[in-house]
């Protein structure tokens, strides 16, 4: 019942953060010295035509309209234009773009799966490699092994993900010739070649994030692995691998889970600058790309899509967190 | 036509540490059929719909599309326009009103049904439709009834073309306008099947008239053609369909794309990039004999210039903007810009490679300037160059921000004070079309849509092409010119027309409305696979039409 209630109360707090959001989008876009509807008037453009497509494109409207228009079209479709010329967008409607001539919807449907390849497989692999490090980091403070895995972190920590992924693609893909030096292939194509073509930016994202995880783990446990009752449980006649990984890392892992959902939700809302990087056209690249464009809507549509995700990781979070301790659902 | 960045020419010129003499033009006796061509693209998407694009004749939608006529290109001789679908570039007659063509025979769609007069009609209608806006649109405003005209999709024709058969097609025209040959190259006179019309059905199936046809669309990734079986060689005299298959890898990361081709093994070694080099991977290629021998470089290409608003303050004085001809220091700027590599010196506003044009200069000086004539002339003009405050738009990439120090540094050699007022992209382009600027100079780079002089001229001096989203950046009106470009344009006759536009050219120069700068130069890297790779002398892009593999 409490976790329904949480559950339940988290959920109100998207929708408004995800109201905020696209109005804060919408006034930051509107406000630009700048005229989308120039692009799509043609060579050369007359002022009939100029007016035409704004009124067409709905940027006609001041931006209030605009996000008026676009939360209806979320909830009821909306139509562009009108007559045989228009184009009908059917509800849940996040927008569409002229110069791609396809539903917002549709451009985030398919360039997801790319995003959530990369995001997913780079997650799994920072999360276990991290919290790994960070713990053998942590039994053995101070030691050798905890000053190898430190000095990787903080050249993880430290290095820009272009140049680790520029780096890659440098040994593995021109010097070595083992691995792809870009692209994507569907997992529905060819599993293999998407496991090949996928595993570098895996390994320059889980090279950056990792760090940040084995830092952290190791703090978390080297403060639990303190705490009395992780004497207590020696004292009880626990193996030491036992109140390690049952007792202190269960205890540490709970800022990590929480920093990881975050993380794993911004990065499917978009690995930009790895996908940039890695030559793939997931929802990074097309809001980099839409940007470029002045494709209102897709910009709206794709960090309302990557907010959501956000938001949606911390609700996921808080419940986790729950699980992982009982303190938080007793509260 | 192709919006340049002045910042981008600008690098990849700059970039362009070599250039001259790479040229590999030369129909390979080698050359063989079949095989894949990769083409490497940094672009996310490859658009389809003729109907919005801006495509140059030789360039992707030139494989799968037909149009009317088409481009002859090659590399030291002027582009021409020659026949496509149409027996001959156009039967004129109303005294350059109306344009009669009849179409080849056999030339049938990728599936076998027949191509008529109808399906061109249907195609040129599509376009103006508000759901195909952005592409060229110049038969809009030629086309009587254009300028109303909301396109096909809910049942209204266009009357002002006509198909009294299934062979010909007839356009009539608000006023006489020679180049209505190059407008009919465009890629929205290209067939489309009624049945095929609607954006969405096209966007997925596009049915197709040249010598390939769409066999996958793979959004963000890549696009496969294969070989449209209904194409005939005996009909085109521009494609030669060396390829069995052409493959758009998109999304490419322009840095690995060099790198893949300057390795040039396995699918790289039959492929070639479609962005030109930008500096850094020009260094590469110049450090690597095998790829230098690859490279492809331009004799010229865009114009960059320094637009001069010519409506406000000081500089709507002649003699004022006749004085900074001789004060900007053009040398500087080119060595900015990446030194002669990069660019050649420019004092004309027609591009080399277009028909007709005539070499001058009016304000002949040192390629840095004339600092003394400079000063003569401001004095000429009861100006005090020292109390010239002026603001220069510029885009605030380094390149851009480096060229437009150069003019600002010329410049206060007689001391004008200038302001750089940088720009991301997008604004920068909104800014410099507006109908009321707020800068005095402008860095602006062009490349005609079309060869010929009238696309080089009026879209940046005609007066109707002020503001709204248009590029007369410098605000010039001048009826004279104004009545002096209508009446070239109307002339039929090639010869005729090629020198009133050179005489034009003059025309406005001698108003010194702009400062032309240099002629930028573009470098484009193929695979060691591929053949007949040439830049032409217009535009300053590889002729994807006649590519071979096999070399």
């Amino acid at each position: 019942m409490r976790i329904a209630r949480l559950v339940t109360s988290r959920l109100v707090g998207v929708v408004l953060v995800l109201l905020v959001v696209t109005a804060i989008t919408f006034v930051i876009f509107y406000l630009l010295p700048s005229n989308p509807a120039q692009l799509s008037c043609g060579k050369p453009c007359t002022p009939e035509n100029l007016a035409r497509a704004k009124q067409f494109l709905g940027l006609d409207l001041p931006w209030y309209g605009q996000f008026w228009e676009f939360l209806r079209g979320i909830v009821m479709g909306r139509t562009f234009g009108t007559g045989a010329d228009a184009i009908v967008c059917n509800a849940p409607c996040f927008g569409y773009s002229f110069q791609l001539n396809t539903p917002v919807t549709e451009l985030i449907l398919t360039r997801f799966p790319v995003t959530a390849s990369i995001a997913v497989g780079a997650a799994a692999l920072w999360f276990v490699s991290g919290v790994a490090g960070g713990t053998i980091a942590a039994v053995w403070r101070r030691k050798a092994p905890d000053r190898a895995i430190m000095t990787v972190a903080i050249a993880g920590v430290s290095s820009p993900a272009y140049l680790v992924g520029m780096l890659l693609i440098l040994l593995f893909g021109f010097t070595l010739g083992w691995l792809p030096t870009g692209g994507y292939e569907p997992f529905g194509d060819d599993p293999v070649q998407w496991f090949l073509h996928l595993l570098l930016p895996w390994t320059a994202l889980a090279f950056i994030s990792s760090a940040v995880y084995a830092r952290l783990t190791r703090s978390e446990l080297v403060e639990q692995l303190g705490l009395d009752y992780v004497r207590t449980a020696r004292a009880k006649g626990l193996g030491e691998g036992a109140v390690v990984m049952r007792h202190g890392l269960r205890n540490a892992l709970i800022p990590v889970v929480t920093l990881f959902g975050l993380d794993l939700g911004t990065l499917l809302g978009g690995a930009v600058i790895s996908e940039r990087v890695f030559s793939m056209q997931g929802l990074g690249a097309l809001l980099l790309d839409s940007i470029g464009r002045l494709d209102l809507q897709v910009i709206v549509g794709i960090t309302l899509f990557s907010a959501f995700l956000i938001a949606i990781a911390n609700v996921v979070v808080d419940i986790v967190y729950g699980l992982i301790d009982p303190r938080v659902r007793a509260a | 036509m192709r919006k340049f960045s002045t910042a981008t020419a600008a690098a990849l010129v700059a970039a362009a540490l070599v250039l001259t003499g790479c040229t590999s033009h030369g129909a390979t006796n080698s050359a063989k059929t079949g095989g894949t061509l990769t083409l490497l693209t940094s672009a996310s998407t490859v658009s389809l719909d003729p109907a919005s694009s801006q495509n140059l004749a030789t360039t992707t939608l030139g494989l799968l599309d037909r149009r009317l006529t088409t481009w002859d290109v090659q590399p030291g001789k002027d582009a021409k326009v020659v026949p496509d679908l149409a027996t001959d570039t156009g039967r004129v007659s109303d005294g350059g009103k109306t344009w009669t063509y009849t179409l080849k025979s056999g030339l049938k769609f990728s599936d076998g049904s027949p191509v008529t007069s109808a399906d061109i009609k249907y195609g040129i209608e599509r376009s103006f439709s508000d759901q195909l806006q952005g592409g060229l649109s110049y038969h809009k405003t030629l086309l009587v009834g254009g300028d109303t005209y909301t396109g096909p999709f809910n049942g209204q024709s266009l009357a002002s073309i006509e198909t009294p058969d299934a062979k010909t097609i007839v356009f009539h025209l608000d006023k006489p306008f020679g180049d209505w040959p190059w407008i009919v190259s465009m890629p929205a006179f290209s067939p489309v099947k009624e049945s095929n019309g609607s954006p969405a059905a096209y966007k997925k199936a596009p049915i197709t008239t040249g010598p390939y046809k769409v066999a996958s669309i793979n959004d963000g990734t890549s696009l496969t053609l294969v070989r449209n079986p209904y194409w005939s060689k005996a009909t085109d005299d521009v494609r030669t369909a060396s390829a069995d298959k052409v493959v758009f890898l998109e999304s490419q990361n322009p840095s690995t794309t060099v790198q893949n081709l300057i390795n040039g093994t396995g699918q790289y070694a039959d492929a070639f990039g479609l962005q030109y080099l930008g500096a850094a991977d020009l260094a590469s290629v110049t450090h690597n004999a095998s790829a230098k021998s690859r490279l492809a470089t331009s004799q010229a290409g865009p114009i960059q210039y320094l637009a001069l608003n010519t409506q406000r303050g000081a500089l709507k004085d002649l003699k004022v903007r006749q004085a900074l001809e001789y004060a900007v220091d053009k040398q500087a700027y080119l060595v900015a810009t990446g030194g002669p590599q990069a660019g050649t010196l420019a004092s004309t506003l027609i591009t080399p490679g277009i028909a007709g044009r005539q070499d001058y200069d009016l304000y002949p000086a040192d390629a840095s300037g004339d600092v003394a004539k400079a000063k003569s002339l401001f004095s000429q003009a009861g100006v005090d160059p020292t109390s010239l405050k002026l603001t220069l738009l510029t885009q605030n990439d380094d390149a851009s921000l480096a060229q437009a120090q150069a003019i600002q540094q010329g410049l206060k050699r007689i001391g004008i004070t200038v302001t750089l007022r940088p720009d991301d992209q997008n604004s920068f382009y909104t800014d410099v079309a507006a109908s009321n600027p707020t800068f005095d100079l402008a860095l602006m780079s062009w490349q005609p849509d079309f060869p010929s002089a009238n696309s080089n001229i009026s879209p940046l001096f005609d007066s109707s092409q002020i503001g709204n989203g248009n590029f007369n950046v410098s605000q010039y009106k001048n009826p004279a010119v104004d009545a002096a470009i209508a009446a070239a344009q109307a002339e039929v006759d090639p010869a005729k027309a090629q020198a009133d536009w050179a005489a034009i050219d003059k025309q406005i120069m001698a108003d010194a409305p702009v400062v032309p700068l240099i002629y930028a130069k573009q470098s484009f890297l193929r695979g060691s696979g591929v053949g007949n790779f040439f830049i032409p002398s217009f535009p300053a892009y590889p002729d994807y039409m006649t590519v071979t593999l096999g070399k």
